[in-house]
Parts: C-alpha cells; sequence; structure tokens
C-alpha cells in the first residue's frame, strides 16, 4: 500500500510537472516571433484563472480548511477576508494602477510620490513581505513531500526548495499566464473532487456546497454531546474583533499584495482589469466555497471513526502521518480510549490527510498532492518574481547602478531568487506557526505599508514623498511590533498577531495624511497624473480640462 | 483630440464613484455588519440546515462579493458606453505602455 501510494503520488507530479514546463517551453517559443502580441491576447477569463493560480497559495489549499476545521465559525474570517479584498483590489485599485503603467508596486510608489526613497523603501517592504509569504509555501511543500516519502516535514521541506529555487529561477521568469491556467485546472479539480466523493460518502448527495449544512448541524450536537463548545458558535475561539481585526487585515492586505497587482498589468485596459478581477474571485471562490465543506467533512469522520475508538485499534493513516511529525496522538487519561482533546491534530495536514481518513484510494491521494504542489509552487514561483524584480529591477538598476547590461540584471535576479528560497527554506525547517497564521503575517505587512500608499496615491492628489516615506516606514514600526507584542501576550481588545494589519494600515494612513499636509504639496505634474487615472485610456486630464482621443 | 465640457467629465467621474460606493457599503455590511451582530443571528437558515450566521461567513458574503464584482463591470461598461468610450481605441492608447511579466 505505502508504495503503491508513493509511486501514484509521484506519477501525478510528475505528469503535471511535465504539462508545465511544456506549456512554458511551447508558449516561450511563439513569444520571440511575437512577444508583446502573444501576451496581450490574454483574454480576462484566462487572465483571472492565472490569478487565481498564482493567488491560492498552499495557505489556501493546505492551510484553509484545517483552520476553519480547527477554529469552527471564527476560521471563516479567512474564508471571508482572502475573498473580500478583491472588491478593494478591483474597485479601488487594479485599472488605475493599470492606466499608471509601471512595471512594479515599487516603481508606481517611486513615480507617483516622485521620491527615490520611497521606492526604495517600497522594494524593501516587497521583498519583506514575499519572503514572509514563501516561508508559508515552502513550509507547505514540506508537508506534502514529507507526507509522500515518509519522512519528517523539515526533510520534505529542503526537498521543496531545490524544487522552488530550481523552478523560479529557469522557468518562472517569462510568459508564465498559460502554465498558471493549467495550475489552476490541477489544483481546483484536485480540491473539488475529494470534497464531493466526500460528500456522496457522508450524504448520498454529490453537491457538497447544499449538503454539508446538515453535517454543520451534526456537528453542533455530537460538540454539545461532549461538552465541548459548537462548530458554528461565534467568537468562541477569540474575540469579535479579532474576528474583524483578522478579516480587514486580510482584504487589506490582499489588495496591497505586490506580486497579485503584478497581475493586472499584463491585461490590456482598464476594463479588462475590472473583468480579470470579476474572473479571478468566482475561480477563486470555487476553492473558497468548497473549504469549509471539506473542514466540516473531516471534523465529522474524525468525529465519528476516530474519536472514541480504542488507541490500540486505529486506522493505518494515522501512522503515516505521525511520522511526519504533525499528527500527535496521547492517551493522556490512560483509558485506552481516544479523546479528542488527545488529539493534537496539525491544521496543515487536514486537507492531505483526509483522503486516507476517508479511504478514498490512492489515485485521489495522488491527485492531491498534485493539487497541493501545483498552489505551492505556483505561488512561490510569483512570490521569488516579485523579490528579484524589488531587488533586480528596483534597487540594483533604478538604484544603484543605473548601466547595468540585461545580462547583469538577469544574473542579479536569478541569484536573489535563489538566495531567497534558501534562506526561507531555512526559517521553514521550523516553521514559527501554521501556514495560515504565517500567511497572515505577510498580509498585514502588506495591510500596514501598500495598501495606505496605493489607496491615497490613487485617490488623494495631495499625498506626497515626505508622506509616504513616512507612511509605510510608520506602518511597517506599527504592525511588526505588535505582531511580537501579541506573540509576547501583549493584546489590544483581545486582537492577536494575525490582526496586526489594522493597526499597521490605520498608523500609516494617519502618518501620510499628516505629513503630507505638513510638507510641500506634489508638483502639478503629479497632480494632474492623478486626476488622470480617475478617466478611462481615451480620455486625458490635462492643464485643468479633460480630453478625449477619438 | 477633443476637449470635453467640464460638466460632462465631472459627471462621470461621479457616476463610477456613485457605484462603487453603494457596493463597498453593500461589501461592509454583507462582511463586517454580520460578523458585528453574529450573536444575534443565529436562526436555522430554511432548507439548507445551517445557522444563518455561518452560511454568510462560509458562502452567502462569498457569493455577494462575485455577484458584486460582475456587476460592477457589467455597470462600469455601460457607464462607459453612456459617454462614448470605445473599448478599441482604450486598447491602442495602452498598447506597450507596460512590459509583460
Amino acid at each position: 500500500m505505502g508504495n503503491e501510494q508513493f509511486f501514484v503520488s509521484l506519477t501525478f507530479i510528475l505528469l503535471t510537472f511535465g504539462l508545465y514546463i511544456g506549456i512554458a517551453i511551447y508558449n516561450k517559443a511563439k513569444q520571440t516571433s511575437d512577444f508583446y502580441v502573444a501576451s496581450r491576447g490574454v483574454p480576462p477569463v484566462f487572465n483571472g484563472m492565472a490569478i487565481g493560480a498564482d493567488w491560492m497559495s498552499a495557505a489556501s489549499f493546505i492551510g484553509m480548511a484545517g483552520t476553519v476545521m480547527l477554529l469552527g465559525y471564527d476560521g471563516l474570517a479567512y474564508i471571508m477576508g482572502w475573498t473580500g479584498g478583491y472588491l478593494l483590489l478591483t474597485f479601488l485599485l487594479a485599472p488605475q494602477l493599470r492606466k499608471y503603467g509601471r512595471y512594479t508596486v515599487p516603481e508606481f510608489i517611486g513615480d507617483r510620490y516622485g521620491s527615490h526613497t520611497a521606492r526604495v523603501i517600497a522594494a524593501v517592504c516587497t521583498i519583506i513581505i514575499s519572503f514572509t509569504y514563501s516561508i508559508g509555501q515552502l513550509s507547505g511543500s514540506g508537508v506534502v513531500i514529507g507526507r509522500l516519502l515518509e519522512v519528517d516535514a523539515a526533510v520534505g521541506t529542503l526537498i521543496g526548495v531545490v524544487l522552488i529555487a530550481f523552478y523560479a529561477a529557469f522557468g518562472g521568469m517569462k510568459g508564465i499566464t498559460w502554465t498558471q491556467v493549467a495550475q489552476y485546472l490541477v489544483l481546483i479539480i484536485a480540491y473539488l473532487v475529494p470534497v464531493i466523493f466526500m460528500s456522496l460518502q457522508l450524504t448520498s448527495n454529490p453537491v457538497p456546497w447544499i449538503s454539508y449544512g446538515e453535517i454543520v448541524t451534526r456537528l453542533g450536537e455530537i460538540d454539545a454531546d461532549l461538552g465541548l463548545s459548537q462548530y458554528f458558535a461565534p467568537f468562541d475561539e477569540g474575540s469579535r474583533w479579532q474576528f474583524m481585526a483578522l478579516m480587514f487585515t486580510l482584504m487589506a492586505g490582499t489588495a496591497g499584495l505586490p506580486h497579485v497587482i503584478v497581475r493586472f498589468y499584463t491585461v490590456s485596459t482598464m476594463k479588462a482589469a475590472r473583468w480579470s478581477g470579476a474572473w479571478a474571485l468566482l475561480f477563486i471562490g470555487l476553492l473558497y466555497l468548497s473549504a469549509p465543506a471539506y473542514a466540516a467533512f473531516s471534523r465529522f469522520v474524525l468525529m465519528t471513526n476516530v474519536v472514541g475508538q480504542p488507541i490500540d485499534d486505529l486506522p493505518a493513516w494515522t501512522e503515516t502521518w505521525i511520522n511526519t511529525g504533525l499528527l500527535q496522538i496521547a492517551d493522556s487519561n490512560g483509558d485506552g480510549t481516544l479523546q479528542w482533546s488527545e488529539l493534537m491534530i496539525n491544521a496543515d495536514i487536514v486537507v492531505m490527510a483526509t483522503p486516507e481518513i476517508a479511504n478514498l484510494g490512492v489515485f485521489v491521494i495522488g491527485l492531491m498532492a498534485a493539487g497541493a504542489m501545483a498552489a505551492a509552487l505556483s505561488t512561490a514561483g510569483g512570490l521569488m518574481i516579485s523579490i528579484s524584480s524589488s531587488f533586480a529591477h528596483d534597487i540594483y538598476y533604478r538604484v544603484l547602478r543605473p548601466h547595468a547590461s540585461d545580462r547583469n540584471r538577469l544574473a542579479v535576479g536569478r541569484i536573489t531568487i535563489v538566495a531567497a528560497t534558501v534562506l526561507a527554506g531555512v526559517i521553514a525547517l521550523n516553521p514559527p506557526g501554521v501556514i495560515t497564521q504565517i500567511v497572515a503575517w505577510a498580509f498585514g505587512l502588506a495591510a500596514g505599508t501598500f495598501f495606505p500608499a496605493l489607496l491615497l496615491g490613487v485617490w488623494w492628489k495631495r499625498a506626497n514623498g515626505p508622506g509616504v516615506i513616512a507612511g509605510m516606514l510608520t506602518g511597517l514600526a506599527v504592525t511588526l511590533t505588535y505582531i511580537f507584542a501579541a506573540q509576547a501576550g501583549f493584546q489590544i481588545a483581545g486582537i492577536n498577531d494575525t490582526g496586526a494589519g489594522v493597526f499597521g494600515a490605520a498608523s500609516a494612513i494617519i502618518a501620510i495624511v499628516v505629513v503630507s499636509l505638513l510638507t510641500k504639496a506634489p508638483s502639478q505634474k503629479i497632480q494632474e497624473e492623478v486626476i488622470d487615472l480617475r478617466y478611462p485610456e481615451q480620455m486625458t486630464y490635462k492643464d485643468g480640462d479633460v480630453w478625449i482621443n477619438k | 483630440m477633443e476637449k470635453i465640457d467640464k460638466k460632462t467629465a465631472d459627471a462621470y467621474y461621479r457616476e463610477k464613484n456613485k457605484y462603487i460606493i453603494i457596493f463597498l457599503s453593500i461589501w461592509f455590511v454583507v462582511s463586517f455588519g454580520v460578523v458585528l451582530f453574529a450573536d444575534w443571528l443565529q436562526f436555522e437558515m430554511p432548507l439548507l440546515g445551517f445557522p444563518f450566521h455561518y452560511w454568510m461567513g462560509a458562502q452567502g458574503s462569498i457569493l455577494t462579493f462575485i455577484v458584486l464584482l460582475f456587476i460592477s463591470a457589467k455597470v462600469s461598461d455601460r457607464i462607459d458606453q453612456k459617454y462614448g468610450i470605445d473599448e478599441g481605441e482604450n486598447e491602442k492608447i495602452s498598447y506597450g505602455k507596460t512590459a509583460d511579466h
């Protein structure tokens, strides 16, 4: 069984990897002849899928359902936060940033605010955010590889580092949109197949989104019988304010995440940016609507098939997961029967373990492994490109060595990718939290730095260079301080480390407004450029008048 | 290039923003609003078998977000059309304005 599973999973992973590489090679060949048209030809529907693959990381695929399963209602903050942010992004930022038309987010900030210092700070923030985020991805690939090879998750992480460094440095430099479309399809099929099968098994209804309501209600009854607080009871695992702070952090962070914003630069117009946002959320929603169903089904199976069983007679799947170090079983009261409180289950194994728990067979488990790797790889690829373009383009080329050759910059970019992946991998060996929590920190940092800088940059023409410098530094400092302080036990209104972005964003907005008003207004040219962002491409604002190009 | 009347240009901006404000208000109510009052919204959903506050978090809000994004894209297209914006022209103007990644 173990060997068969290993070969099936490996075959799935290798086949899908072959597919991604094949697509990348095919598109590259076409693009040399007609570089711009080929990539401009990405219609919003497919760009939506590509954004979906870029966006849905190991946190969405591997971590989220497990987090909801362990937290119950309070875990839904992740579901609403990570989807709701797309409205802020698509309404308030993406079309306008598309019209401004720059290569990267630091470049927008540097040019809009007319400040090299702001550009460098934005580049450093991009590196910090993407780096934190990639720790979560590497930790996720460690879980998958660890299970596959039946080794400790730390060893799995090391193998993941090599894979991702190689993939991002050599595969991901250009034309990755179509590869990401394929990755989206692989990961969404891998996620939906087990949840549909489980729905059939448990409720005889193949539509999980409708059928899991009764499971949620039954979980509440089981919890009540066991004397636990009910699964759907609100604010049981944290305060109401923590829920809303986390939700805001994830929403604002989504709107400020550099590697996602960049995807809106590759569409043709502001209109295409709006439609891409809509399609992206539809495709993302498919997974996010399924995660709570996944969580309810796994908890139900665990509650009814595993809890209450004799410890000596547990199902075979428990052993392979105990080997990865992410599942622990202790008979602390010594009665020979497993209680819910004696099961220490890491949130990150729930999705991967559930097909085994529900006995769905080797093919479904192999498909899951391929889907999880697609999620971790596609996001890690996008993050690594953000890190390398921030360093190689915004810092090295624009500030340090403006005369560097193309080859030289490419080499610097590749070295950056390898160095960043290895460093993130070293931290991921002993992850400082579960995947969703690490990723929430990255979103907190984006909410505290980029969200205020971009929002006011687009909508307030009076915001200036000194203001944004003060804002980004304040937001960064406040968010980081709160994350560390909350981990050490200091909390305001019960808000813990994952909700830090709310304080970061608020203080950054205040800092930008106050410092901007105390210093000189931006030049007439910049103010006119900001007003110009209110209108579609065909209209231009100049010298106090709007012109239309007919 | 043809100059547009200041009133027309302002009306365009105002009309676009009006819808953004409406959509973001709905966004705020189905997410933050429902969470704020979750304790009082625990009644059972008809047919689905969910407590309402849980259903809103797991499905209701997300479905609303998706629908809002599509309606907004459609509404924006309508407004552009009303003011005589031609998407083909837009594409020509923005062509090559950013490089590809």
